[in-house]
């Protein structure tokens, strides 16, 4: 009977060779197990007619599905937000919007358009992050491709060719292509001491060859995936009715000399920028609008939360709304109040749990949205995507939305360096815009004279942020991240993306949702079994 | 933010589990009531964001204590930031708190000022973290005391302010800007140059941390 391998018998030997987790895998393969539920996170258990109630401090994501999910298990909820709107880093700039920077308030001023917004906080989606997804289908978000790595975008490094800029492509096509000669040289000069028989050598030097497009001779003589010099002789597009011209291969020593094959290169490549990527049409807050809509419990802003007090009945708040103190009491408290401020406000926490929430450091970001009277940069043949400059701005990005309308809201810096945050935090407004403005003009000659107003925002001066990602180091995650996810005394449950692995990243702030809903079901079913 | 040098694994366990220990003993403190705070006017509410309830002040966006603190030395110091004698060179926290002394005019200074006296002066629920030897300090304090009086109360005749109660981190950072430069060196600035030659009495790297933890004390 040794033909009747059945799929059991198949797992067995899976489970022999490599452990359970192994097996499971390959049940999920074999189609034998659900795989993770796709759909509703079922996080938390109905009610059934039991009373429960949960205050949800702060209102950006993270409260927003703890608040979606528990008020459809039958939930009590109320949030509570300090600033004017609902959303916290999740955050789209339209016309006539309060930028709420402390001492340098702003109304923006784009035109009253549905393509001209910005996003100032959270911009762009990875499609394995599940929850915001999984959120965007189930609200009705309806999501475009945004495009993040841009082969026609511009390279510019001071220090690189006097400061001018080269294309993407041409970087990456010519740094590939060093690259690739360089190590066909060491593989063939090695060969004969090397452990690779000579098929594996003849392919690796293939493999090299393929990579940077090297002559048959192994060495990089130019590619035409760094483009041809435009405009063709013939016809406009170059290479279509002659050979294209390569352009002068860029020197190699010079191209180490630039910054940019450090991180930015790659950056594409990496988990969370990799293609494709998407953006939800219309503007980031769209998120946020298909919560506001499907929550029914009170979201209340400009209530600023005073006091938090665990007592063994429940929580009580203080908070004030409306010129008044007001008093509200809940089973348990959903806390995403970023750290650094929440310290600043009374509580009855333990020492220690003040000690972790104060290790975290406060990041810094500063992003510019600058309106374009045209869309100069599509006559450059750059739709959507980022170039970088080694400057303070670090990075501008053009719309992936709107392609070949009037106008455009490009955005001028994108600072992801604490210095270049500070450079321009310590600016006033209009003096920002003129940085932005100089600065891009070494990119774009004529930048200046399209640029029509702007927007400014320095999330480190942000009224009720003063912050933007939570800085951990491996030693504070550490010391402090198990703690923090854990409830405390059952009642208090801290989240936000700045208890997660991911600050900065919406789904960081649904991750911790996950986990703050996970452990108060494991309360709520441990206190319903017990009564 | 607290630096975490050589922690080793074992002081990392211990700390866990000591935490257990304090989940299951959160305290049932008396409850706040609402109307033990101040009801913050509509345009001051983001002093709070910064400096804590009650303005108490909170380290973690390096925002000192400010109840408690004289109503003339809060006038004094928002002047000061709008003349730019404070919150301009080599100071980034002094800059982070200058925009918010520029947007307000005479009067917003003015009330400004009735807001914060009247927030009524408590201790600050944070640790001080100050290192210094009090008893080094003391004797070191005696020429301080001159002006700032001998319990630290200050004086407002010499323009002196309150030390006792403000945060220890913030006196001494200021002894710092003092001791650098950063402050009471601009043009115009009468009393801050007073307190900027005043500061040589506290020479060397631990005389301010002295000092700091004898004020801490009184």
């Amino acid at each position: 009977m040794t033909h009747s391998f059945t799929r059991r018998k198949f797992l067995h030997q899976v489970g022999a060779a490599g452990g359970s987790a192994a097996v499971y895998q390959m049940a999920l393969a074999l189609g034998m197990m659900p795989s993770k539920a796709f759909g509703a996170p079922q996080l938390v258990a109905p009610l059934n007619g039991r009373k429960r109630s949960v205050v949800l401090l702060g209102g950006g994501l993270s409260s927003l599905m703890s608040a979606y999910e528990l008020e459809r298990a039958g939930y009590e909820c109320t949030i509570l937000e300090a600033s004017h709107r609902i959303g916290g880093r999740n955050f789209t700039v339209r016309s006539g919007d309060f930028i709420d920077e402390m001492g340098n308030p702003q109304y923006c001023q784009f035109d009253d358009q549905p393509n001209l917004y910005f996003n100032a906080g959270a911009a762009r989606i990875p499609a394995h992050h599940h929850y915001l997804v999984h959120y965007c289908r189930t609200l009705g978000v309806q999501l475009e491709t945004f495009t993040n790595v841009n082969y026609n975008a511009w390279i510019q490094n001071d220090a690189v060719a006097g400061g001018k800029p080269i294309r993407y492509r041409q970087f990456v096509s010519d740094a590939r292509g060093f690259i690739a000669e360089l190590s066909a040289k060491g593989i063939s000069a090695d060969a004969f001491d090397s452990n690779l028989s000579a098929e594996d050598v003849e392919r690796v030097l293939q493999f090299l060859r393929n990579y940077g497009d090297l002559d048959p001779n192994l060495l990089y003589k130019g590619s035409n995936r760094g483009g041809y010099v435009q405009p063709g002789i013939k016809a406009p597009t170059a290479g279509m009715l002659e050979h294209g011209t390569l352009h002068e291969r860029l020197d190699f020593s010079e191209l180490l000399k630039s910054d940019f094959w450090q991180y930015r290169m790659h950056f594409g490549e990496s988990e969370d920028q990799a293609a494709a990527m998407m953006q939800p049409v219309g503007g980031m807050d769209n998120i946020v609008k298909g919560f506001v809509r499907n929550i029914k419990s009170p979201m209340v802003t400009h209530a600023q939360v005073k006091d938090i007090r665990i007592g063994e009945a429940g929580v009580t708040v203080v908070y004030q709304h409306d010129g008044q103190n007001k008093e509200l009491k809940a089973d348990y408290c959903l806390n995403s109040i970023p750290k650094h401020l929440l310290v600043g406000i009374d509580n009855n926490f333990p020492a220690e749990y003040i000690q972790a929430l104060s290790a975290i450091g406060r990041g810094k970001m500063f992003k510019i949205g600058i309106q374009m009277r045209e869309r100069f940069w599509e006559r450059d043949n750059i739709y959507g995507g980022i170039s970088w400059t080694n400057q303070n701005i670090e990075q501008l990005w053009y719309p992936s939305h709107g392609i070949h309308s009037e106008k455009g809201i490009m955005l001028g810096a994108y600072t992801w360096e604490h210095e270049n945050a500070e450079f321009f935090a310590r600016l006033d407004p209009q003096q920002r815009f003129e940085a932005a403005l100089s600065q891009g003009e070494k990119i774009h000659p004529d930048y200046r004279k399209y640029a029509e107003n702007f927007v400014s925002i320095t999330w480190q001066r942000m009224n009720h942020h003063m912050g933007c990602t939570a800085q951990w180091t491996p030693e504070t995650r550490e010391l402090y991240f198990d703690y923090l996810q854990q409830p405390l005394a059952g009642r208090h449950y801290m989240m936000g993306d700045q208890i997660s692995y991911h600050p900065g990243w919406q789904e960081g702030a649904f991750s911790s949702a996950h986990n703050a809903l996970s452990e108060l079901q494991k309360r709520v079913s441990a206190e319903l079994a017990s009564a | 933010m607290l630096k975490m040098v050589g922690m080793n694994r074992t002081t990392v366990n211990s700390i866990r589990i000591r935490r257990l220990a304090f989940t299951l003993l959160v305290a049932c403190s008396t409850i706040a009531k609402a109307n033990d705070y101040t009801v913050v006017p509509e345009q001051f509410i983001y002093c709070t964001t910064c400096h804590g309830v009650e303005l108490q002040g909170n380290r973690s966006v390096d925002a000192p204590r400010l109840n408690g603190m004289e109503g003339w030395y809060v006038r004094n110091q928002l002047l000061a930031f709008q003349q730019g004698w404070r919150g301009t060179h080599d100071d980034l926290i002094g800059m982070e708190m200058r925009p918010q002394a520029t947007i307000l005019d005479a009067d917003g200074i003015e009330e400004a000022v009735v807001f914060v006296a009247s927030v009524p002066s408590r201790p600050s629920p944070q640790a001080t973290t100050s290192v210094g030897d009090s008893t080094r300090g003391k004797a070191l304090y005696s020429t301080c005391a001159a002006c700032h009086g001998n319990n630290a109360e200050g004086n407002k005749l010499l323009n002196a302010p309150r030390l006792a109660g403000q945060s220890d981190w913030y006196l001494h950072r200021q002894l710092e800007h003092f001791r650098d430069g950063i402050r009471g060196t601009a043009r115009g600035d009468i009393n801050g140059a007073q307190m900027r030659a005043s500061i040589a009495v506290l020479p060397g790297p631990r005389a301010i941390a002295d000092v700091v933890a004898y004020i801490n004390s009184l």
